[in-house]
């Protein structure tokens, strides 16, 4: 087993965040997916099919939120969970250098995140093709923004989170991460006179792959700036946590 | 590595861990103060003191778990932190209380750890849980299991690095009677094998009944090492002596300046002895003052009384 096998294995071994995560990624899908077409199947004539390309965004934007919440509870775990059960102490005497545990977790944690946020995907595309009815389908070009949507917002979060969690508790780094996501971040982008600073708000830059039309206030930018800031976000605080792997009394 | 590659090996090794004025501060308090210790291969080693002497400290800092601020030391003949890696592969160790993922079971908390080292550590996981009893519960999470049982967890997971060295910080902790006897049966069986068991403790008898070499450690300091039996010897002979009158025969005995102290006891003298006083001379100046001698006998002295002297004239001193 390698070191990243070992992190995938901490991590679905944990029931009850696996389970939420689950919920989160696959269940929010179902569950608007069994929603609308309960809705358009008790009035055919004021709710449409359940599929096509206008719900897919709105889907996507639901997806986008919630699987970043899965990735905040998988990166605050694999980030905390040697420290808080005292393991990492075991796992320092064998010699493995401390760069080389903290850089497996991120490996770890995407291996575990990345599936459950595909499977939600793909039920959010299946569905908007097979139940658009007169709809129109979504487009490649489409599908591709709410992948790179999707994708980034998440894959940064869980950058974040590992970061984070090397200098606090996990319920901390969650609380942190989703106050950052949900509230402190729009209020930045929504105040104006900021101008372009606020394209290097992570959030800002995770928007920008967003289709057109979801949501109003995206920040203009390039997909390479975006994609830049993204990385960015994820390097400071990957560096930052460990930094402090490397320096902690274990 | 097999036991006679392993015996082969450590007789071109003088000795596992060699410090050489190690310190280790927080602030202004020193935990461990300039010390200078040399733990032979091959051997189960001892290293007592009181608690908050600067035990776990110490072990800590020769696992690299925390930095030294002063001095230099080597694991398995090789300079450290410089070589590390190479020496810890070879080391097992359980540092205080062992530590466990505990929504895993116990075959999986090794496969973990197995993980980070070398691909052959895997492997031995099965022997591992069976050598320590484990096996029957090695799927069961580690949160069911008791303290004894994780320690032994924690020996178990020790051996899947196939250490020449093992470290372990009050492995007696936690345990009962009969578990207390198997570890003692466990480490002398691992000296057997050619390993070296550096032991951390504050339980005199068990160090005492298991190891072969000690040190007595308090408040940061070495105070005393050496071989088991050489410091039990160490310091005056002592002379139990039953006698019908207590009060009579510290009397007769009172002028005698070759007696160095006198404890007096229900009808027992304890006497430390010097200058070449035996048992017979103090018999004679009894009977002489026409006192009953029923019994008179060398005490031997322990572990403990060694370090209760050492630690006391320590405390003294201060």
């Amino acid at each position: 087993m390698s070191l990243v096998s070992a992190e995938i294995l901490k991590l679905v071994r944990r029931r009850g965040t696996m389970a939420w995560c689950a919920i989160l990624t696959i269940g929010s899908v179902l569950i608007a997916y069994v929603i609308l077409i309960s809705l358009h199947a008790a009035n055919p004539a004021h709710h449409g099919p359940a599929g096509g390309r206008e719900n897919l965004k709105n889907l996507i934007f639901l997806l986008g939120g919630l699987a970043n919440v899965a990735a905040i509870l998988i990166g605050s775990a694999a980030g905390s969970q040697d420290v808080s059960s005292g393991v990492f102490r075991e796992l320092v005497v064998t010699g493995r250098p401390r760069g080389t545990l903290f850089n497996v977790r991120l490996p770890g944690a995407l291996a575990v995140l990345l599936p459950l946020v595909a499977t939600g995907f793909g039920i959010a595309v299946l569905g908007a093709f097979a139940l658009a009815g007169d709809r129109p389908h979504p487009t490649g070009s489409e599908i591709w923004h709410d992948a790179a949507y999707v994708l980034s917002i998440t894959s940064v979060d869980v950058a974040l989170a590992i970061g984070l969690a090397a200098f606090a508790s996990s319920r901390v780094v969650v609380g942190v991460l989703i106050a950052w996501n949900a509230i402190v971040s729009h209020l930045l982008i929504s105040i104006t006179s900021l101008g372009g600073a606020r394209k290097f708000i992570d959030v800002a830059a995770a928007q920008h792959f967003l289709p057109p039309g979801v949501n109003d206030r995206v920040i203009p930018m390039s997909g390479v700036t975006a994609v830049v800031i993204l990385l960015v976000w994820a390097a400071v605080f990957q560096r930052a946590g460990r930094w402090w792997v490397l320096r902690r009394d274990a | 590595m097999r036991t006679a590659d392993r015996a082969r090996s450590l007789t071109f090794m003088e000795s596992v861990i060699e410090t050489k004025g190690l310190t280790k501060r927080f602030g202004e308090r020193t935990a461990v103060d300039t010390v200078d210790l040399v733990v032979p291969a091959g051997v189960a080693f001892g290293f007592l003191g009181p608690n908050g002497a600067g035990k776990t400290t110490l072990i800590r800092t020769l696992l690299g778990l925390t930095r030294a601020s002063g001095g230099e030391f080597s694991l398995l003949g090789l300079p450290q932190p410089a070589k590390r890696r190479q020496a810890l592969a070879r080391v097992g160790a359980i540092v205080e209380e062992p530590k466990f993922h505990p929504h895993l079971t116990g075959r999986e908390n090794l496969k973990i750890v197995a993980a980070a080292r070398d691909r052959a550590a895997a492997a031995r996981i099965d022997d591992s849980l069976e050598r320590v009893g484990l096996a029957h519960r090695a799927d069961d999470r580690v949160k069911a299991y008791s303290l004894g049982m994780r320690q032994r967890l924690g020996i178990a997971r020790c051996l899947i690095a196939d250490p020449t060295l093992l470290i372990l910080d009050e492995p007696m902790n936690g345990l009962d009677p009969a578990g207390i006897l198997e570890m003692r049966h466990l480490i002398r069986a691992f000296v057997g094998e050619g390993r070296t068991v550096f032991l951390s403790s504050h339980l005199l008898d068990e160090v005492e009944k298991t190891c072969d070499r000690v040190a007595i450690v308090d408040q940061g300091r070495v105070i005393l090492q050496g071989a088991v039996g050489e410091i039990g010897a160490d310091g005056e002979p002592t002379l139990v002596v039953d006698v019908d009158d207590v009060a009579a025969a510290e009397g007769a005995l009172a002028g005698e300046t070759r007696i160095s102290r006198i404890e007096a006891e229900a009808g027992r003298l304890r006497l430390s002895l010097a200058d070449g006083l035996g048992a017979a001379d103090v018999n004679r100046l009894l009977v002489q003052a026409g006192i009953a001698v029923s019994r008179l006998e060398p005490a031997r002295a322990t572990l403990e009384d060694t370090f209760l002297a050492v630690t006391s004239r320590l405390e003294s001193n201060e």
